[in-house]
């Protein structure tokens, strides 16, 4: 069976050539305001399309906005998991426990499962898998949660995945060398560097001819 | 759910309707993946999980379904990750056997990192005869040498293989292989420098692993051995018992044994092919 149908995603607001389905990237900046802005310019959903976002930091109320504000009418074609907040909205389902990755691998997959009843092509995102890193006791659930319930259903879907990590957070374990492993899970990578306010440099690399370094401003 | 599964071609399934069943044919048989309603009569599917995690925690699980994930209790099984599929899902018979076949194609369940060349890595790995070649006498003086020099508890020359770390050559222990999941090498293997791992205990990537406590490592540093096409196929390494860092010139040393070690290999396997055309001439 085909979970999905075709599939290149846009994204102009950060002037990068159109991703092709099925591409998973690594996003990472120790500037946790450039990292959220370039998240959910990646994530945000243009119309015909949806989103579905973890947000490990943030409550729903305020993923819609950022979504929003990244594209107009994107939080309307979302759905999320917060961690923060109440569960207020359409579309917004709160967790109880992050450090619980079997209840919260099963929400992420019921979420997958629900968004692939439409045709609409899916851009996933963890803001911040940091986090959840760093609520748990044992790293190696981290992995077999990203294989598990986040890597795979972006290859069922073909989806477009974007994993995000704040290099400045504790996660109990030395974050330079966890993310040169990570690395080999994704298919890409993008280090955002913040050069000012509102702007900074992406260091692209896996995604074809986006490759090298881009400035981006929003 | 059966016939969902035995749908997919190269799957079959057999049925167990208890998790004490579940258990029996668990220990009992091969299985490559576990499908599992969540209620059963004699208890849920995620104790048919803990069952599984026993005995080979890498074999993938699919929850699939009509209790919603908020009313599984999930109190004693916080970091245990298993797929789940809502069976009620107007396309969850199909959805059930592409993913199950998915999970079996790709091991989703596995909780350790892979390089990207792995399987370019193994077949670099697999040219050497390893169980031929009169290798483990050299290793063994160096593992000494190395130890000496650092002043470690132990020293050791390990192959990475598929699932297990192969230990050729070990000075202050008798370690002969172990499980993939469960080394510092696995990690260490995707580093471009020799990686350093002060105390495990303050590290949650290996704070809670039972084989390194029951080890008895505290400390770690590993070097690559990387052939001439780049890929990593073993490490050389040196443990503590105790807490400890290591200078730049020790690192560079212990790359350096590691740069040796490949060169041996390399040497006896090379002779090894040399007497092989000798014999066919």
């Amino acid at each position: 069976m085909s979970l999905a149908g075709r599939q290149t995603f846009a994204v102009d607001s950060l002037a990068i050539d159109d991703i092709p389905g099925n591409t998973s990237i690594l996003l990472t900046s120790d500037d946790s305001d450039a990292l959220e802005a370039v998240f959910y310019r990646l994530v945000a959903a243009p119309e015909d399309e949806q989103s579905v976002v973890l947000a490990t930091e943030s409550s729903g109320r305020s993923t819609k906005r950022s979504l929003k504000n990244a594209i107009r009418g994107a939080d309307d074609r979302s759905t999320m998991l917060t961690c923060e907040g109440p569960d207020r909205g359409e579309g917004v389902q709160s967790v109880a426990e992050l450090g619980d990755l079997t209840r919260l691998g099963m929400d992420f997959s019921e979420l997958f499962a629900e968004a692939q009843q439409t045709e609409a092509p899916l851009r996933a995102g963890i803001l911040l898998c940091s986090t959840i890193m760093g609520e748990v006791d044992d790293t190696r659930s981290v992995y077999r949660f990203l294989n598990s319930n986040f890597l795979s259903q972006l290859r069922r879907s073909k989806a477009l995945g974007v994993c995000a990590i704040d290099m400045s957070a504790d996660i109990g374990a030395d974050i330079d060398s966890t993310v040169v492993g990570l690395e080999t899970s994704f298919s890409a990578r993008i280090d955002v560097e913040s050069t000012g306010r509102k702007q900074a440099t992406l260091d692209v690399s896996g995604l074809g001819d986006n490759d090298g370094t881009i400035e981006v401003s929003w | 759910m059966a016939e969902a599964i035995r749908s997919e071609d190269g799957l079959e399934p057999t049925t167990a309707t208890t998790v004490a069943e579940a258990g029996d044919r668990i220990e009992s048989e091969a299985v490559d993946c576990v499908v599992t309603e969540y209620d059963l009569t004699d208890g849920t599917g995620l104790d048919v999980v803990g069952h599984l995690r026993d005995a080979d925690p890498h074999t993938p699980v699919v929850l699939f379904t009509g209790v919603s994930p908020s009313e599984i209790d999930t109190a004693s099984f916080e970091e245990m990750i298993v797929e789940y599929l809502n069976r009620d899902l107007p396309d969850a018979p199909d959805r059930l056997g592409f993913i199950v076949d998915d999970v079996i194609s790709h091991s989703a369940q596995v909780g350790f990192l892979v390089p990207d060349s792995e399987g370019s890595r193994l077949e670099a790995l697999a040219e050497y005869d390893v169980d031929e070649l009169p290798i483990e006498e050299s290793f063994s003086r160096l593992t000494d040498l190395i130890a000496d020099r650092f002043d470690v508890a132990v020293s050791f020359i390990g192959l990475i293989e598929k699932d297990v770390e192969n230990v050729l050559a070990c000075t202050g222990s008798d370690w002969d292989s172990i499980t993939r999941e469960d080394t510092i090498c696995t990690h260490s293997m995707l580093q471009e420098d020799v990686m350093v791992v002060e105390d495990i205990n303050e590290d949650k990537r290996f704070a809670n692993n039972d084989a390194l406590q029951n080890l008895g490592i505290v400390s770690y540093a590993g070097a690559n051995m990387t052939n001439k096409d780049g890929e990593v196929i073993g490490q050389v390494c040196v443990i503590d018992h105790e807490r400890r860092d290591y200078s730049a010139a020790e690192r560079e040393s212990l790359q350096q044994y590691a740069a040796t070690a490949m060169e041996i290999l390399e040497l006896r396997q090379s002779l090894r092919n040399a007497r092989g055309v000798e014999v066919e001439a």
